[in-house]
């Protein structure tokens, strides 16, 4: 009796006060970053990296995979909100956004694929790599360009870029995966699994934009109901999409995409679902240190360093080659470039997806793509930042 | 600095300049995207002008020398048209509107040209506070006295003309009970107000030599009054209006007053007197705060009546010259709508007493304009 009544010694704290230690840490490492200039999510990577098995050893990639519903709830909260910014509308007016987009990716893919190659990493893993640098970080852009307040040509085309390249990162590392199929279970299974994963997600967007007009129409999306229906509805769309074996990623993006042009009438989060995704964006990133640990970070680390290289320029050159065109000045498709610099824990969790479902391949992917993700985590942010405040489309920030 | 030597014009010519609201078609907060449709629009062959304003967030659009309604409506029509087409591309939005619904002051940038700066260093705040949207309207006249004259019997249709063209009863998110609250922030400025009372061009430089002795002024830029002289274009500039929500209204705002000025230089019908000022601000006031339903005191005989009731009158008194000047059409549906006692104030008013949240209230506003709805 008295077992349940007294407290045991030493106190069973279990999980919760690591954690919540944890969660302030990385607040106040943000809240670091931000007094001496950087944006705070520079600031919740490097307090993720040092909690996880580089430094501190709080998190490791158990940890991570027990709190992944968490992360892939955040993921899709930001994906969707994303969705909501790709204006398809404006892409059937002014085409030469796609083009740019679809120049710049190109040129991505291509440059990485081939830098990569060409230093003798197999082809498989370089296509890998060339597909995850295709992607820019979703969670990072969205985090900045609200910190900023950020509106104009250039975050509009930075946000349509980003939502364009993480949906068309995803496509090729699917298809990559089905060819990875094909060499292990037959030619059928390579072509029919890419095709069950787009169809499967378009479907599941539609449903989920279905689902969030209808509500609409019955709860205010800017009050506390509102707030609770979109919760339980992109979670209701999480179960079904794990359930059904889909990616948690596209569905969230196309839905949004798919609501912005059946309703073009501003969706606009209430307060709480930035606090609630504020603390969600926290716990992310101190959880992504988890996978990233010092023998991967090493391993990959040349590598992954040549991958950042070209990255850049390729991502740079397309958005110059292709952004004055699609109506943007030289200053701002510089800007624009060097803007979707961030890549972060999108491109680790799909690595370490990969490795789920072939650990051998995925071993040789994920310490490249963990060194692109550390550097780009930690300098991308800045990146966006600095090229936003520079062109002047940051509403709040710095004076001018 | 000297004042420049009143230009000849062509009488009752017609110039308009619109300020206009860029928005985010994301958010439909005000987002700073002049430069970018500026640069697209250099390349456009349209009437007219666009040039930039205070902050980034707003342009200028201002038709040529227009001769009547019909070539203003024309104008406008062409630049909107023209600028709808730019704004798709560039994905903003543009509308009309005295003041942004629910903008943040501190959020703009003031727009990087050396007057702007300049404005901004001296006025400090108020310069952000300044991202309001006016109508200007030049008229032509034949002499620097008689633009004097037009300017001084002008004075007495400032309330009309506020009251026809409110649009800004929202400030920083909230209604302000204001009808025209765009006034209140011009008004924050030192130089603002009325002109003046001096009846002749030599009274007229006398007054503006003391002034820039002062070191208060270098050029007739750094007065805000309601009416303006403009030597330089040989014109009055009446300064009062919010920018309507459609280019149709603004045309017929702008005819509306060339027909007051062509009854004021023809039957010369008022004697003007410095005491026309007595009730100047209270009149001025009452339109801003109440429009149609304000009261309007005569400046002459001291009768009180609503603003609607004065509108009323007005549109009898220049009937003729409305007809004469081809535009008699285009006030008739306005004074249509003074009747029923309604002005784009109203029309927001409606839609967000409603229930519209002010971010569709201004996509909505967008819609008016970039869609060319009807008055």
């Amino acid at each position: 009796m008295d077992q349940l009544i007294w407290p045991a010694w030493p106190l069973p704290l279990g999980a919760l006060l690591p954690v919540a230690l944890a969660l302030v840490l990385t607040a106040l490492v943000g809240e670091a970053g931000r007094r001496i200039g950087l944006p705070r999510v520079s600031g919740y990577v490097l307090a993720g990296i040092v909690l996880g098995p580089l430094a501190l050893g709080w998190f490791d990639a158990n940890d991570l995979a027990s709190y992944r519903l968490v992360v892939d709830f955040t993921i899709a909260l930001i994906l969707f909100e994303l969705g909501l910014r790709l204006d398809l509308r404006w892409l059937i007016t002014n085409r030469w956004v796609v083009a740019a987009s679809a120049g710049e990716m190109a040129l991505t893919f291509a440059l990485t694929f081939g830098a990569l190659w060409a230093v003798g990493t197999g082809p498989r893993v370089a296509l890998a790599v060339a597909a995850i640098a295709v992607g820019t970080s979703p969670v990072i852009l969205m985090h900045v360009t609200n910190e900023l307040r950020a509106a104009g040509p250039t975050t509009d085309r930075l946000l349509a870029l980003c939502a364009l390249n993480v949906t068309v990162s995803l496509i090729l590392l699917k298809l990559l995966v089905g060819v990875l199929h094909g060499t292990h279970a037959g030619w059928q299974l390579a072509l029919l699994h890419p095709l069950y994963l787009l169809l499967g997600s378009a479907l599941a967007g539609a449903l989920i934009a279905a689902a969030y007009l209808g509500l609409r129409k019955i709860v205010d999306p800017t009050s506390e109901q509102g707030l609770a229906a979109l919760i339980a509805l992109l979670l209701a769309a999480l179960a079904l999409l794990s359930a059904l074996r889909l990616p948690t990623q596209l569905a969230p993006i196309i839905a949004g995409a798919f609501i912005k042009w059946r309703d073009p009438r501003p969706h606009l989060w209430p307060q709480q679902v930035g606090t609630v995704g504020g603390v969600l964006v926290i716990v992310t990133f101190m959880l992504s240190g988890a996978a990233v640990s010092a023998g991967e970070l090493f391993a990959g680390a040349g590598v992954g360093l040549l991958a950042i290289l070209v990255r850049a320029l390729a991502k740079l050159g397309g958005a110059m080659a292709f952004g004055p065109v699609s109506g943007l000045d030289l200053r701002k498709s510089l800007a624009l470039g060097v803007g979707l610099m961030p890549l972060s824990i999108l491109a680790l969790l799909q690595a370490e997806d990969v490795r789920l479902l072939y650990p051998e391949f995925g071993d040789r992917l994920l310490p490249i793509v963990v060194a692109m993700a550390v550097v780009l985590g930690l300098l991308g942010p800045i990146a966006t930042r600095r090229a936003l405040i520079r062109v002047r489309e940051h509403r709040r920030g710095e004076h001018s | 600095m000297s004042l420049e030597t009143f230009a000849s014009s062509r009488a009752l010519s017609l110039g308009v300049e619109l300020e206009l609201q860029l928005v985010s078609t994301h958010d439909y907060d005000l987002a700073a995207s002049a430069e970018d449709l500026l640069r697209v629009m250099a390349r456009k062959d349209v009437p007219g002008d666009v040039k930039p304003e205070m902050t980034c967030s707003m342009i200028e659009v201002s038709t040529g020398i227009c001769n009547d309604y019909a070539q203003v409506a024309e104008e406008l029509e062409a630049l909107r048209a023209a600028l709808t087409a730019a704004a798709r591309r560039l994905n903003i939005g543009i509308c009309g509107g005295g003041t942004h619904a629910f903008q943040d002051w501190s959020e703009r940038r003031i727009f990087d040209k050396p007057r702007f700066h300049y404005l901004s260093d001296l006025y400090g705040y108020l310069a952000k506070q300044f991202t309001v949207f006016g109508q200007h309207v030049h008229i032509g006249c034949p002499g620097p006295d008689a633009a004097l004259y037009l300017l001084h019997g002008m004075s007495r249709y400032i309330p009309h003309l506020i009251a026809l063209s409110a649009s800004s009863p929202y400030v920083q998110g909230k209604d302000t009970g204001f009808q025209s609250a765009r006034l209140n922030s011009v008004f924050a400025f030192p130089l603002s107000g009325r002109a003046p009372f001096v009846e002749s061009w030599a009274e007229f430089e006398a007054y503006f030599a003391k002034m820039s002795k002062t070191g208060v002024v270098e050029s007739m830029k750094d007065f805000y009054w309601d009416i303006r002289p403009k030597p330089e274009y040989g014109t009055i500039e009446v300064r009062v209006m919010d920018t309507p929500l459609t280019v149709s209204r603004a045309a017929a705002i702008a005819a509306y007053i060339q027909a007051i000025a062509r009854y004021l230089m023809i039957e010369r019908p008022i004697r003007l007197s410095e005491d026309d000022y007595l009730v100047y601000t209270f009149n001025r006031f009452q339109a801003c705060r109440f429009g149609f339903t304000g009261s309007y005191v005569n400046p002459e005989t001291h009768e009180q009546r609503s603003v609607a009731d004065e509108v009323e009158a007005s549109f009898a008194r220049i009937e003729q010259h409305a007809i004469e000047l081809g535009c008699d059409e285009a006030l008739g549906e306005l004074l249509r709508q003074v009747r029923d006692r309604r002005n784009d104030t109203a029309w927001l008013r409606e839609r967000h007493g409603a229930g519209m949240p002010l971010p569709e209230l201004v996509m909505d506003q967008c819609g008016r304009w970039m869609g060319g709805g009807a008055m």
